[in-house]
């Protein structure tokens, strides 16, 4: 028996290349479909994991989905803004905090989150370096954002206009670098934080009476690395908020009419989600309350049925493998009939040449079991936070 | 010692029958099997190794009745007793020329592979001068190297019977003489009994007997 | 709904220069209790009423007037951590849109009253001190000059200092008793005090006192004029202009004026009378102390 698996053994190494085809093939049998399985229930698992770590979303009326993608993942769909009076509203009932958030714009790709301090307490958020925002124009980095750009507390970063020709005449705000958070592997590291106020800046909101003199060639202001010398090309004037001209900034018009593009309500207990949903649900507003973890079940629902499809495809595709690779074991003991017969002749019984036929197939099946089996564990590693960042 | 007696043996659909009245060859004998193309003398050595069985008669080789044993035994009998060197050498080409003649001890429990053995397969390569390339593979010798090869490894069990077919068939002449030499040098040398099929006049003549099929039917 | 995010993968060393000393992340709730205050009269009632359970600070340094304090950020970092932000509310603190605060830790003292916000009408820019321009737009800040606003004050912190420590409610409740009958007191002396002065016309030099002119129903009419800076002749004339619709024979100071100024004044029948502010911590005694002081004078005024 430990015969016939060294010959096995030399046999499958000695045709390496015809070996390597059938263990890629057993490896895709495999691992097509676990793979799959597991990259949909990791994923689904981080989904699922922010959306219930998320109470209540408010938002206005429209797709929830876009209302649960945007507030949890800071897409770049932002959906249509509520006027801030809505958050105030919703304080008022009681029922929940609320944490507004102000997603529009963006800074080196990255988004920049409006929101306020309870949202860090909120999502257990820590500073890792430097501290929290806390002048109008600071910012606080996510772990990934700050090592991707190279940015660190002290430094600035420039959002990015909305468009090259930006009819509102609004300049790019250069926001100073408070801080940068600890790493929650989660889309928080990604984002660029700021107070509301100072997304509000952003949006042309506000403004400082000093604020034109201020602006100024980004050239030779950016940090020196390609990344932000690429992505600021553009710019050409933005706005700085300075220890000199910061008493100077304030807003025009009702702050209550001020845009937030979601509130996240935190209600205390079950008691007072249940009320609020309510009164939401009779009211004939603009604005919407969905629960995010029924949206991204939602979501996984329709994601589940399309695995279905998949895995049916990859099924029917594993058996036309299969049945390849048993063609292709077929056709070799064929080519080796006369030296199984010489076997034979040598003195080999028919059961030592069939488990030395086996004994090839188990080798080959071992290393594209292993093979398939190494691939999905690496793919339930490596795989969610790379489909977050291709699709979300 | 191999003694017939009436032997009769056809193969199914084939109007050639093969029919031994009477052979024996002495222990150690030396013998060449000679006749035409399709006279039998590949069958006679199949019949002679167990690997066929007559339809009738009796084949006795080295004190055993092969003829009548069941497969299990022929082929224990055969691996043990018998060592078999073919016109095409068939040696294994993904195998190295070392592991080629340890090949009888992988393919049947009825031999154990142990390092005295491994050390008899060195010696024996040193005896036909291969024990330099013993790490090659098959595919790289030239065709006198690979029927040493194959002389090897019919030898290493010890058989008490070594059965060659057509062993210089595929060889040229330079090489054709020192197979044979070593062929039977190498047969004596084991105390083995040496069977061997040509039809080449000339290899014939050294052995110590040879039979002509035509005078055996 | 999705769009492809190109992620690099390009590891940039992230060399973080030009790091500031700077109090890592706020979280209330770890430690002793905290309360951040944005002035004096507010640091005053908060200590009263904490009464050693909460630790209270006033991160401003040095004698400015709060009212023109523009906190950086390490002030608001501390403000960040603590677990009530105590603010006068009605304008005073002008900075609050232009720095990040956890704004449900954010008490307004005076969100009670806002009813009884006064408008500060004649608005003049003007220069005084290092702070620069400053203006006296819109609503009148002082309220703690009042001493039934500074009491209503008060209940707003009693309320949410048990709000967030409810163990300590009780003591909380009878230091702001005993805190309200020293205000009731105060407020008793300082009507007796200004008994007389009922319908007086009076000046002041800045325009500050409004709300206890409101109580006590005083006449008043006010400058901006700074201590320790001479008004320009064409400031000297509307002054004057003023006294003729409004005989005030008594100004209202914050500090004692310049001699040159009090010099003009008793030209004018003008006499300068004393009355503290207490925006900022004064040098000696505290709050009631120092309304103590101002009643005082007010009373030697009377008396003449």
């Amino acid at each position: 028996m430990q015969g016939s698996l060294y010959l096995a053994w030399r046999y499958v190494r000695h045709h390496w290349i015809k070996t390597t085809i059938l263990v890629g093939s057993i490896t895709l049998i495999i691992f097509l479909p676990l793979g799959v399985r597991v990259l949909i229930l990791q994923s689904a698992r981080h989904l699922t994991a922010r959306a219930e770590a998320t109470p209540l979303l408010v938002g206005m009326r429209g797709s929830p989905l876009e209302l649960a993608l945007n507030s949890l993942y800071f897409g770049t769909e932002s959906p249509e803004a509520l006027p801030y009076s809505d958050v105030d509203a919703l304080d008022s009932m009681g029922l929940a905090l609320p944490i507004p958030l102000y997603t529009r714009f963006r800074a080196q790709g990255y988004p920049i989150v409006g929101t306020s301090l309870d949202y860090f307490a909120f999502r257990d958020l820590a500073v890792s370096r430097g501290g929290m925002f806390a002048m109008l124009g600071e910012c606080v980095l996510g772990a990934r954002v700050a090592e991707q750009i190279g940015v660190g507390p002290g430094d600035a970063v420039i959002s990015s206009p909305e468009s090259v020709f930006d009819i509102a005449g609004v300049y790019p705000l250069k926001m100073r670098v408070a801080g940068v958070l600890a790493f929650s592997d989660s889309p928080d590291d990604d984002a660029i934080f700021v107070d509301l106020k100072t997304a509000w800046v952003i949006g042309g909101f506000g403004h400082g009476h000093q604020d034109l003199a201020e602006a100024s060639a980004a050239s030779g202001v950016l940090r020196r690395d390609s990344t932000s010398i690429t992505a600021n090309a553009a710019v050409v004037q933005y706005n700085e908020i300075t220890p000199d001209n910061i008493a100077s900034f304030h807003f025009h018009g009702d702050v209550g009419s001020f845009p937030v593009t979601a509130i996240i309500a935190v209600p205390p207990d079950q008691r007072s989600s249940t009320i609020l949903r309510g009164r939401f649900e009779e009211s004939s507003g603009v604005a919407q309350i969905v629960v995010p973890s029924d949206v991204m079940d939602e979501l996984l629902g329709t994601v589940l049925t399309v695995q279905t499809f998949v895995l049916a495809a990859v099924v029917v595709l594993g058996m036309g493998t299969l049945a390849t690779a048993g063609l292709v074991f077929g056709l070799s003991l064929r080519v080796r009939q006369r030296e199984l017969m010489t076997m034979t002749k040598i003195g080999a019984s028919p059961a030592s040449i069939r488990w030395l036929v086996v004994s090839e197939m188990v080798v080959v099946s071992a290393a594209g079991v292993a093979l398939a089996f190494l691939l999905t564990a690496l793919t339930a590693s490596f795989g969610p936070p790379v489909i977050r960042a291709v699709f979300l | 010692m191999i003694r017939v007696q009436g032997l009769e043996f056809r193969y199914q659909r084939s109007d050639f029958v093969l029919r031994v009245a009477e052979l024996e060859i002495a222990d150690h004998e030396r013998v060449a099997i000679v006749g035409p193309s399709g006279s039998g003398k590949t069958t006679l050595l199949n019949l002679f190794a167990g690997i066929s069985t007559p339809d009738r008669g009796t084949v006795q080789t080295a004190a055993e009745r092969v003829s009548s044993m069941p497969d299990s035994a022929r082929r224990r009998f055969r691996v043990q007793q018998v060592g078999l060197v073919f016109q095409e050498f068939e040696l294994l080409d993904y195998l190295s020329v070392f592991d080629n003649i340890l090949l009888p001890y992988f393919l049947s429990s009825a031999l154990r592979l142990d390092d005295a053995v491994r050390t008899r397969a060195r010696s024996l390569a040193t005896d036909v001068e291969i024990a330099d390339k013993l790490a090659r593979n098959v595919a790289k010798l030239s065709q006198g190297e690979r029927q040493r090869v194959a002389l090897c490894r019919a030898l290493l069990p010890r058989p008490r019977l070594v059965l060659a077919d057509e062993p210089t068939g595929n060889l040229d002449p330079s090489n054709k003489h020192r197979v044979v030499d070593l062929l039977l040098e190498n047969a004596q040398a084991a105390g083995a009994t040496l069977v061997a099929v040509t039809h080449d006049a000339e290899v014939a003549e050294r052995f110590d007997r040879v039979l002509d099929m035509a005078a055996l039917q | 709904m999705s769009r492809i995010t190109v992620v690099s993968f390009v590891a940039i060393c992230a060399c973080a220069g030009g790091d500031e000393p700077r109090a890592s992340t706020p979280e209330a709730g770890d430690g002793a209790p905290r309360a951040v205050v944005t002035n004096y009269p507010l640091e005053y009632f908060a200590q009263r009423i904490g009464g050693g359970v909460v630790q209270v600070e006033f991160p401003m340094a040095g004698d400015g007037d709060p009212a023109f304090w523009q906190p950086n950020a390490d002030a608001i970092l501390r403000m960040q951590s603590a677990d009530v932000i105590l603010t006068n509310g009605a304008t005073y603190e002008k900075w609050i849109d232009q720095v990040s605060l956890p704004m449900r830790r954010v008490i307004n003292t005076s969100a009670s009253f806002t009813d009884r916000y006064l408008e500060v009408v004649g608005t003049v820019t003007h220069t005084h001190g290092p702070e620069g321009d400053h203006s006296h737009e819109g609503t009148a800040f002082t309220t703690w000059l009042d001493p039934g606003l500074a009491a209503l004050q008060a209940e707003t912190i009693a309320e949410a200092f048990s709000g967030r420590w409810p163990a300590n409610a009780s003591a909380f409740q009878d230091n702001l008793t005993a805190l309200r009958a020293d205000l009731e007191q105060l407020d008793q002396d300082l009507r007796s005090a200004l008994t007389a002065m009922r319908g007086v016309p009076l000046l002041a030099s800045h325009p500050v006192y409004q709300y206890l002119a409101s109580r006590y129903a005083l006449d008043l009419e006010s400058v901006t004029w700074e201590p320790e800076e001479m008004p320009s002749e064409r400031a000297w004339r509307a002054f004057r202009d003023l006294l003729a619709r409004h005989p005030a024979r008594w100004m209202i100071w914050e500090a004692e004026p310049m001699p040159g100024i009090r010099t003009r004044l008793r030209e004018l029948d003008v006499r300068p009378l004393m009355f503290a502010p207490l925006g900022n911590r004064p040098t000696d005694g505290d709050y009631i102390a120092g309304m103590n002081a101002n009643v005082h004078r007010l009373g030697a005024v009377a008396a003449q």
